[in-house]
């Protein structure tokens, strides 16, 4: 496995939202979702994801509450607002933007 | 959407922070826990499965205090923990904290009174529904209106909504054993409506109730209603005897309701003012017009439109309508104090603006001390930005507690300004430190602290690690910069303490100018009463003239009494009538150009009463009544303007249309001229006629014609000992005649000079305080400066120089930067002085001896401040100094 990739902070947020869309989830399923649809590329650590979803729920995007898991642990589970979705809308947006510009500037 | 839910976490995150603690350490823990169970199910062994779930959570308080920091009022936290930590230093250096804490109460506690004096009196709107809309059309200034003219202007103008009239009135209020003077207004119908205030109980008058003939009522004031009625709702309807009259009451006003709020202020009750009899009157000049703007309607219109009005019925009454002048309320009720409060304003600003200097002064030299701490915390980590962050709060802290302390003061002052306060500040009783008053204090409190610790905060947060670490700052760019600062400082400081001083200064010059002018009576040894006769038996025209022989019978009985007298109004303290009249043998005036003069009336003797000399002629004698040839007596001016060079004894003159007209009546004798309703005012015409020939005084019922002053001059230094007998001596002859402002010829001349002697005192404390804060100020930075230069000095001595030459070297520096501030600030208070031309009396606003005498005082004040460290400096033992290099 390579090693894990550097998360810039839009990223993070973007992968966050986009995990989202699939319905709520805890902490912990949300980094494993994202590890797993990266294929391992990102492995995002609690210390980089609660202040990520701290802040993401403090702006809006998302809101949590108290579940149980799978194997009947309590746990936060966070879910998309409708800012949220507005939001994950700009960004892919500007991820298309930004991913096309960079890869002409290496092709280039 | 997005704000509100930013701050609902705002609040949860300050407000219920156990609980979000709560929740965040209960999802850190499940996630630890869930981390554990996929170890587990990946087939690790309990412990290493735990272990393993810990390393990969990176440390739970770490991840706690990571979300934490991203939180909304992050910042606010280590703003708390940056107020904390300024508490703690500041009560580490109890000495510094009091001193630094004692400037800010001094200055932002001035301010703060001030301020709310500033806010009752001229910032607060008046009373009464859209105040900015209301007028007042009066004439020459706050001169009255004829009925007439009044009448006309409120049918033909548009531009008002609604206008009606006021006019002063004075009551007995019977029903206790002795009837009460209070003063009252009678105004139209139109004038309830048109302030928007309503009534508290019942109603106000309608205009059928103007009718003459209708049932009289009346409206109480708030006060009147508690102080003689006690509150009691039920008053309403109840008949009240006012001047011997049944009136019913119909209203109560609520508290706070003042009208006038200019002219007869302190009135407490409210009559309808009758106009059908005198509707075509244009001379008898005695309404206030009170207006309210129509929609859409601008002063500069309502000018406008009422110069055309008047333009027309000038031509059409000539001598009427001239000098007719549309005023907005506000402008009429705080025109005259505006610039005095708001020199008072800027002089408690300076003084503010001083004890931060002061305060920026001490920091600097706590910076310097501090060099060490800022530099290991720099080391440590702490960015610049962090390091200002907290020296600012530090300040911050700082200004805060001074501007507790300071409202503590405030309250303290502003129950002094209001004792002491001259009685021409309108709603000044209502100044108070409510919630607008102390958020200014607030606000000025947090910029006085980022004022002050600004630039000491900017300036040690330029740290220098290697030698902040080991040296001192001798010699280094930083220190001398530091240095340059201070010096700017004191500089400025004194600049300001000398504008205040000469502000003062020229307040004293004032005030010994007023206390020199002669008010050609003598005031020493006089007391008077009024009498008030309306609704008394004694007030029958055949009775009235034995009922003043009784009572000033009975007053010359009063032991200590040397002679008494009476007159219709007292000099500064009554009323001033101007009346027009006609000389003799000069061409008959056109209509309304007539000269005119104060009307006085007087029993015989007043004169010497009053200690007024005649310069010319005799006095009023018994002998002048009503079946012998009319006289009267002129002041000087009169006479000098009349008849000048010629004896105006056996002159003769002639009162345009007061009874026993049209007669002539002959000079008899020539007054000096006396002080009339202004202290140190120019002397204008002044005509005194004999109440033994006047029929308005002997027979015209209610009013003002049946109202009298008594005065008495005692044979002993103590008038106010005999001004209770007055009281007594009136009531022993008639127990229904009124009597009020019982007082001394002194008092009323104290009040008269009360206002400038309020600016001394406001104005004379605030330099004082400037001057003590600027002179610890030059000590301040003259003892730091001694002390960094010691190895020079001592270098210096060392090399030779003597003590004068050390004496010379550190006072030299002190003499010029002392120098500089004081030309600054000369030139300050010549441009800002002219501001106080309204206060000052008999002494020009530059005036070059308070100039030079502050000068004076100021170099002494800071060559006394430099003595000291520069004595130090002499001490400094040459070995000593170079041995600590």
């Amino acid at each position: 496995m390579a090693p894990p990739a550097n998360l810039l902070q839009g990223t993070l947020d973007l992968l966050i939202l986009k995990t989202l869309t699939l319905g709520e989830k805890h902490g912990v399923a949300i980094a494993r979702r994202i590890e797993q649809v990266t294929r391992g590329t990102f492995v995002v650590k609690p210390g980089s994801l609660f202040p990520a979803l701290h802040r993401m729920e403090e702006a809006g995007w998302l809101t949590s509450s108290w579940g149980e898991s799978d194997n009947n642990r309590r746990a936060r589970y966070y879910q998309l607002t409708r800012a949220g979705r507005q939001q994950l809308k700009t960004e892919t947006q500007e991820w298309g933007r930004i991913s096309v510009a960079i890869a002409a500037a290496l092709r280039g | 959407m997005i704000w509100t839910s930013r701050l609902a976490s705002l609040w949860r995150n300050l407000v219920h922070r156990g609980r979000s603690e709560r929740d965040l350490d209960d999802e850190v823990r499940a996630c630890a826990a869930i981390l554990e169970d996929e170890n587990v199910a990946r087939g690790l062994p309990p412990e290493e499965a735990r272990r393993q779930a810990l390393i990969e959570m990176g440390g739970m308080e770490q991840v706690k205090e990571d979300v934490r920091a991203v939180r909304m009022g992050a910042r606010l936290e280590t703003v708390g923990q940056d107020v904390r930590y300024g508490v703690r230093t500041l009560a580490r250096t109890p000495g510094f904290t009091t001193a630094a804490v004692l400037a800010l109460a001094l200055g932002i506690g001035a301010t703060t009174a001030i301020f709310s004096v500033v806010d009752a009196v001229l910032l607060r709107p008046l009373p009464y529904v859209h105040p900015h809309r209301l007028a007042v059309v009066l004439t020459r200034g706050t001169g009255p209106v004829a009925p007439g003219n009044f009448l006309d202007w409120r049918r033909d103008a548009t531009s008002f909504e609604a206008m009606g009239a006021a006019e002063a009135w004075g009551t007995n209020l019977g029903g206790n054993d002795r009837p009460e003077r209070v003063d009252g207004v009678r105004l139209t119908s139109d004038i309830f409506p048109l302030l928007g205030v309503p009534p508290q109980l019942g109603r106000t008058f309608s205009s059928e109730e103007e009718q003459p003939g209708h049932t009289r009522v009346v409206v109480l004031g708030h006060r009147l209603w508690q102080r003689r009625f006690g509150g009691d709702a039920g008053v309403v309807g109840r008949s009240i005897t006012l001047d011997g009259e049944p009136h019913v009451v119909i209203g109560v006003m609520p508290r706070g309701f003042e009208f006038p709020p200019f002219w007869a202020t302190g009135a407490e009750l409210w009559a309808p003012l009758p106009l059908a009899e005198r509707a075509g009157s244009r001379n008898g000049q005695s309404l206030r017009i009170f207006a309210r703007l129509a929609p859409g309607a601008t002063l500069e219109r309502a000018r406008a439109e009422m110069a055309t009005i008047t333009g027309r019925l000038e031509s059409e009454y000539p001598g009427t309508n001239r000098n007719v002048v549309v005023r907005t309320l506000d402008d009429i009720v705080v025109g005259d104090v505006r610039s005095a409060l708001l020199v008072l304003l800027g002089a408690v600003a300076f003084v503010l603006l001083i004890a931060c200097a002061n305060v920026a002064h001490m920091l600097l030299a706590r910076a310097a001390a501090r060099r060490k701490e800022v530099a290991l915390r720099a080391a440590l980590g702490a960015s610049r930005a962090r390091v200002i962050q907290q020296l600012l709060t530090e300040s911050v802290v700082l200004a805060a507690m001074g501007g507790a302390a300071g409202v503590a003061l405030a309250a303290a002052v502003l129950r002094v300004l209001i004792a002491i306060s001259p009685g021409n500040l309108p709603r000044l009783e209502t100044a108070g430190l409510d919630p607008r008053v102390l958020a200014v204090t607030v606000v000025v409190s947090l910029a006085t602290g980022v004022a002050f610790g600004l630039v000491p905060a900017l300036q040690a947060s330029r740290f220098d690690l290697s030698g902040a670490l080991h040296d001192g700052e001798r010699g280094s760019t930083v220190g001398a910069e530091r240095h340059r600062l201070r010096r700017f400082l004191m500089a400025s400081e004194l600049a300001l303490a000398l504008v205040l001083l000469v502000g003062a200064g020229l307040m004293v010059r004032t005030f010994v100018a007023l206390r020199r002018f002669d008010p050609g009576f003598d005031p020493r040894r006089v007391a008077s009463a009024v009498m008030s006769l309306t609704g008394s038996r004694s007030e029958e025209p055949a009775r009235r003239l034995a009922f003043y022989r009784e009572v000033l019978e009975r007053v010359r009985a009063v032991p200590g009494v040397a002679s008494a007298s009476a007159i219709n109004h007292l000099p500064l303290a009554g009323d001033v009538w101007g009346f027009p009249f006609q000389v003799e043998g000069r061409p008959p005036a056109k209509p309304g150009e007539s000269p005119s003069a104060a009307f006085r009336v007087v029993l015989p003797g007043y004169f010497q009463t009053m200690g007024l000399p005649l310069v010319r002629g005799r006095d009023f004698t018994e002998d002048d009544r009503l079946d012998a040839p009319g006289t009267i007596i002129v002041n000087e001016w009169l006479a000098e303007r009349f008849w000048p060079g010629a004896d105006p004894i056996g002159k003769r003159l002639t009162l345009d249309d007061l009874d026993r007209n049209p007669e002539w009546l002959t000079v008899v004798g020539v007054t000096r001229n006396a002080a009339r309703g202004k202290w140190a005012a120019a002397p204008d015409e002044e005509m005194y006629l004999p109440l033994l020939q006047s029929h308005l005084y002997l027979e015209r019922k209610g009013g003002p014609f049946s109202y009298l002053t008594l005065v008495v001059r005692t044979s002993t230094d103590d008038p106010a000992a005999v001004a209770p007998s007055l009281r007594s001596a009136v009531w022993s002859v008639d127990g229904n005649v009124a009597v009020s402002e019982v007082q001394t010829m002194e008092e009323v001349v104290a009040r008269a000079t009360a206002s400038p002697r309020f600016y001394l005192l406001l104005l004379g404390s605030f330099a004082a305080a400037a001057l003590a804060l600027a002179a610890l100020g030059i000590y301040g930075v003259m003892s730091y400066s001694v002390a960094r230069r010691r190895n020079e000095i001592g270098i210096r001595m060392a090399l030779g120089a003597r003590p004068a030459d050390v004496m010379q070297l550190v006072m030299g520096e002190a003499i010029a930067v002392a120098a500089a501030g004081g030309a600054v600030g000369l030139v300050a208070a010549v441009l800002m002085t002219r501001l106080m031309g309204g206060l000052l009396y008999g002494v020009a606003a530059t005036d070059p001896l308070t100039f030079a005498g502050v000068c004076a005082i100021l170099t002494m004040v800071a060559l006394a401040a430099t003595y000291v460290p520069a004595r130090r400096a002499v001490g400094v033992d040459p070995l000593k100094a170079l041995r600590a290099e």
